[in-house]
């Protein structure tokens, strides 16, 4: 029962938050379309951003860091499998029940209450999965690295919390990205950050078609890749830093 | 009054405590400055990005939506600092740990303990940055300062952190009973934070009813801008509605402290 009420009442709040999201974006829309965009696309992008943004912990996530501070780290290091993979593992499950359970709840609710866009062709909706598949996969290498901090900060919780604050701007939880000036997106296309939520959100609305759906994930697959390699390697090297005390 | 005397003696004491502990890690707290700093600028600045592409939101310009942003942002920034003991996630802990049994069986007051147990420094960036948005938005929108806008904005503020502090101590209170922090206070705080930092007519009619007739936040933010930047009443509400906030505040406040002496008379340790 408790349960229950948290999840009900945690619900009401993304909902709400959306609420507010999509009424200050129809204002600013006034019924007209602004880079491509109009009225639905603005509550489609509010809606599917409440319920993904749980699915790759856009607020980010300091379990890896509170471990090494705690010292358990110690024994997932005597695992006989890499630290990375262990903790992947654990987050693709946490990233599941969070897209089944609450996502998919979120996005019917939200369904009832606005009129959100349908992806239509099957091609989409499997370019759809992969691209949440690869934006998960690069969210949690970034957040992988900054949790890396705390083997040399004795307080690397600044890092989670900056960390955090660039990504929702940066990925486009705060506003879409299309709607920023058209130097903001050039410059942030340099960056992983859209790949973790704005390319699922582009997939979704249906802005890609053929060769520039196929360029999209590659491009995110090439980052995954990036990320996936450069967490490896300061994991490599942090772990030859690690002193555990105690025992 | 003695007794008075002592209480303000002892959270100056629980404060001073606070500030050097937090003020230890120096690179850390730096780091977390920044990062508040950067929270209300990402905020922001998004917004003010996105704006290039839009000539007004509900009839208002950039300079007057900065008006209503930096007022929130700055009484929001003041209060989470000073109500941060109240903070529920974190006054959750005292209830969880029974830590708070501790502060009741101290020959003391509550509330000054509850206060002095945090008192979040790192909030200052968040507030210099909404003053400086607050500075930008009287300057482009050329208020015109007369006596009563000068005498009236003080409250103003006084008005959203008394409101806002309730909340945080009503959503404290509900941990006597859940033990843990309820997402759902989330919708008024830092949803009533957002809601306030825009016009009120982009929300639907229902919404906008609930936020003045239920939870009449209408009146802490919206009303006073309107005041201040000499605008219409696109709602024609009686003009005395102006002048609410610190009413509002207050109310919300009184309301808010009654509940919290009703919660503890129910409180039952954790027992740990």
């Amino acid at each position: 029962m408790t349960y229950r009420a948290a999840t009900i009442a945690g619900l009401t709040t993304n909902v709400f938050f959306g609420l507010l999201r999509a009424s200050v974006l129809l204002a600013l829309l006034n019924g007209q379309s602004s880079n491509g965009w109009n009225s639905s696309d603005a509550v489609t992008y509010v809606v599917l951003t409440q319920a993904i943004m749980m699915f790759v912990s856009i607020f980010g996530w300091t379990d890896l860091m509170n471990a090494v501070y705690r010292g358990e780290i110690a024994t997932d290091l005597l695992r006989p499998m890499s630290l990375f993979g262990f903790w992947f593992a654990q987050d693709v499950g946490r990233a599941m029940a969070a897209l089944l359970l609450r996502g998919v709840t979120i996005l019917v609710i939200s369904s009832l209450i606005f009129q959100i866009k349908i992806p239509s062709s099957f091609t989409q909706i499997l370019a759809l999965l992969l691209s949440m598949m690869l934006a998960l996969t690069i969210s949690f290498a970034i957040r992988f690295i900054y949790n890396l901090a705390a083997f040399w900060s004795p307080d690397a919780r600044g890092f989670a919390r900056f960390a955090s604050v660039i990504g929702t701007f940066a990925s486009g939880f705060l506003m879409p990205l299309r709607f920023f000036p058209d130097w903001v997106q050039q410059v942030l296309n340099f960056t992983p950050f859209p790949h973790v939520m704005n390319t699922i959100i582009e997939i979704y609305v249906g802005s890609f078609s053929g060769s520039g759906l196929l360029e999209a994930l590659l491009v995110q697959t090439l980052w995954a890749v990036l990320l996936v390699i450069l967490a490896n390697a300061i994991l490599a090297r942090a772990s030859k830093r690690l002193v555990i005390l105690g025992g | 009054m003695v007794d008075l005397k002592h209480q303000l003696e002892l959270y100056r004491r629980l404060l001073g405590a606070q500030l050097r502990s937090q003020m230890q890690y120096r690179v850390g707290f730096i780091l977390d400055l920044i990062s508040t700093m950067l929270f209300t600028l990402t905020e922001f600045g998004a917004f003010v990005l996105v704006f290039q592409r839009f000539p007004s939101i509900g009839g208002w310009k950039l300079e007057e939506v900065a008006f209503l942003y930096g007022m929130v942002e700055f009484s929001f920034g003041v209060m989470d600092m000073i109500f941060a003991g109240f903070d529920p996630p974190a006054f959750a802990q005292h209830v969880r740990k029974g830590t708070l049994d501790q502060f009741l069986l101290r020959p003391s007051s509550l509330l000054v303990q509850v206060f002095g147990s945090d008192f979040t420094l790192r909030r200052i960036g968040r507030i210099v940055l909404a003053i400086g948005i607050l500075v930008y938005a009287i300057t482009a929108n050329d208020i015109v300062w007369n006596l009563e806008k000068i005498l009236f904005f003080p409250f103003v503020v006084l008005g959203m952190i008394l409101f806002f502090g309730g909340l945080f101590m009503v959503g404290a209170t509900i941990t006597f009973w859940t033990v843990e922090s309820t997402e759902a206070m989330n919708i008024f705080t830092y949803g009533g934070s957002y809601l306030m930092s825009y016009p009120m007519n982009i929300y639907s009619d229902w919404l906008r009813k609930f936020f003045t007739f239920v939870v009449p936040a209408i009146f802490l933010n919206y009303y006073p801008a309107l005041f201040f930047l000499e605008k219409p009443d696109p709602f024609l509400m009686p003009y005395f509605v102006h002048f609410l906030a610190p009413v509002v505040g207050f109310l919300i406040f009184f309301l808010s402290v009654q509940f919290w002496k009703f919660g503890l008379t129910h409180y039952q340790s954790t027992g740990n």
